[in-house]
């Protein structure tokens, strides 16, 4: 178990320093800082209530960057860091370690931001909520990435349509824990499950998108695999 | 480390390996030959920890393996020795040790790329000696090398050879050149149709680990100018098959070999190849 760990924050390393020097995460970061810049430019309102839009924004973008880590490497490559680790397991976690750490900064770049711009109005409680909700929205975004990318869809295409629509779909459901409750308490106050019952669903959620991108990868979903290409192959005809 | 009973069908549908079974040797090299399609590399992969089969087990796997894949110049952005820290991170060995074999290799293998280039600017033989080294480097309880001398030059192909056969540890190899199966000791697979071939088919025989009485090595040589000279006066006698100016073959006896090839460096030629001679007849080995 040690090993593997210490295998999973090796593979987030490469898989981040990789990512870092494609400068693939420049997209999705300049974006969140674009809207940053937005939200905090004028005159924002009294903390926390900004920090609801940008710890949502956060969600996709923390999906983003994931399934950027995931497919930076070509199939050859991974390969090799694949039997190098062991096994998929730290692959897997790799990926969602490094898009953390990623989604931890721009969500630390954002609470600082909002402090600064609306100067005065934040009290130690809405500072912790705001740090917790964007940490919880950005993993959340991280695992939605992971399972929408290799090894669980091999083409761009659906990818891409799967993770927007599961993206849109939860998080504009402000019920909805960990992303819409955690965005929704910050907005009006409204409590869901606490900020810290968010992280634990928000962890839950990103303990299953490892455990899927595992099994897709050690092929125990291809019965599954199969009879929905078969189905797509009927619905075209 | 073995491989049972494994089943593999790719995503698309094809089916690459039926119920392969293959005992990998813990000391001298496990050499896995088949026609294109076989299902080599997939076997490989496989065995490598790199993808997990259909059916069928891996057991006895050791925790470091060393894998080059068949298709490997990468294209990434990292210089090569970054990348090296990291693949051995991931192997959780030391990250100066293996450093620091890793540069005892590259200089071995004669890689003269730059340090601060991206990988994807090496050229082909270069990347290629950085996927060696990263297979080798990490001190592997197996090694898997899926067409190891692919894209190597002649030099470097023969510190290969020479590092392969001094290595005294689980080693599973495919190569079409012919080189793998001339190492010491190797022991000869075929895989035909994803299978394993039976030992009744006489090309999967597996080599006796010493040569036959009257087994004959071929060697190919590269000397600077006409060998002739060289030949008839310099080097011990032998069975000229072919001489042409900057390269000759000859054949030797197997227990000859080394002590011939040791004769022939001294005198400033250089190894090409070296292959057992195949008797097509029963009265050749008399």
């Amino acid at each position: 178990m040690r090993r593997r760990v210490r295998a999973a924050l090796a593979v987030a390393m490469l898989l981040g320093e990789d990512v870092g020097r494609t400068e693939k995460f420049v997209a999705p970061a300049v974006l969140y800082a674009g809207v940053l810049a937005v939200l905090f430019g004028g005159a924002p309102g009294p903390l926390p209530e900004p920090w609801a839009a940008s710890a949502l924004l956060l969600y996709p973008v923390g999906a983003w960057l994931a399934h950027a880590l995931a497919e930076t490497e070509d199939d050859d490559a991974r390969t090799v860091t694949l039997s190098a680790a062991g096994g998929p397991w730290p692959v897997a976690a790799g990926v969602l370690l490094a898009a953390t750490a990623g989604v931890a900064v721009l969500g630390l770049l954002a609470v600082v931001w909002g402090v600064i711009a609306a100067w005065g109005t934040a009290t130690t409680g809405s500072l912790l909520d705001g740090l917790l909700a964007h940490l919880v929205c950005g993993m959340t975004g991280a695992a939605v990435g992971a399972v929408f990318s290799r090894p669980v869809f091999r083409n761009e295409g659906p990818a891409l349509i799967g993770a927007l629509v599961v993206l849109v779909v939860t998080g504009t459901q402000s019920w909805l824990p960990p992303v819409g409750t955690a965005a929704a308490a910050l907005g009006s106050g409204r409590l869901g499950v606490g900020p810290l019952g968010d992280l634990v669903v928000a962890l839950l959620v990103a303990v299953a998108a490892v455990t899927l991108v595992v099994r897709v990868e050690q092929g125990g979903l291809r019965a599954a695999g199969h009879r929905i290409t078969g189905l797509l192959a009927r619905l075209r005809r | 480390m073995r491989l049972v009973g494994i089943h593999h069908t790719h995503p698309s549908g094809t089916v690459a390996l039926r119920g392969a079974d293959l005992d990998v040797e813990p000391v001298v090299p496990t050499v896995v030959r088949g026609p294109n399609g076989a299902g080599k590399s997939t076997l490989l992969r496989i065995a490598a920890g790199a993808l997990v089969p259909t059916a069928g087990e891996v057991e006895d796997a050791p925790a470091v393996v060393g894998y080059l894949p068949d298709r490997f110049p990468a294209a990434r952005k990292m210089p090569p020795r970054r990348w090296l820290d990291h693949v051995a991170r991931v192997h959780g060995v030391d990250v100066d040790d293996a450093a620091d074999r890793a540069d005892e290799l590259l200089e071995e293998l004669g890689y003269d790329g730059d340090d601060d280039e991206p990988m994807g600017e090496l050229s082909t033989g270069n990347a290629r000696k950085v996927g060696l080294v990263q297979a080798l480097s990490c001190d592997p309880g197996l090694l898997v090398l899926d067409e190891p001398w692919n894209g190597l030059d002649d030099e470097a192909a023969d510190a290969l050879t020479r590092l392969l056969g001094a290595r005294a540890a689980p080693t599973l190899v495919t190569d079409h050149t012919g080189t793998a199966a001339g190492l010491p000791g190797a022991r000869l697979h075929r895989l035909r149709e994803g299978r394993i071939a039976a030992t009744t088919d006489p090309d999967s025989v597996p080599l006796p680990a010493a040569p036959p009485p009257g087994a004959m090595m071929r060697l190919d040589m590269a000397c600077a100018g006409d060998p002739r000279p060289l030949l008839e006066r310099v080097l011990p006698p032998a069975r000229v098959e072919g001489a042409a100016p900057g390269r000759f073959t000859v054949r030797v006896p197997a227990p000859d070999s080394d002590a011939w090839l040791a004769a022939a460096l001294a005198a400033g030629c250089a190894v090409r190849s070296v292959r057992p001679v195949r008797s097509a007849r029963p009265e050749d080995r008399r």
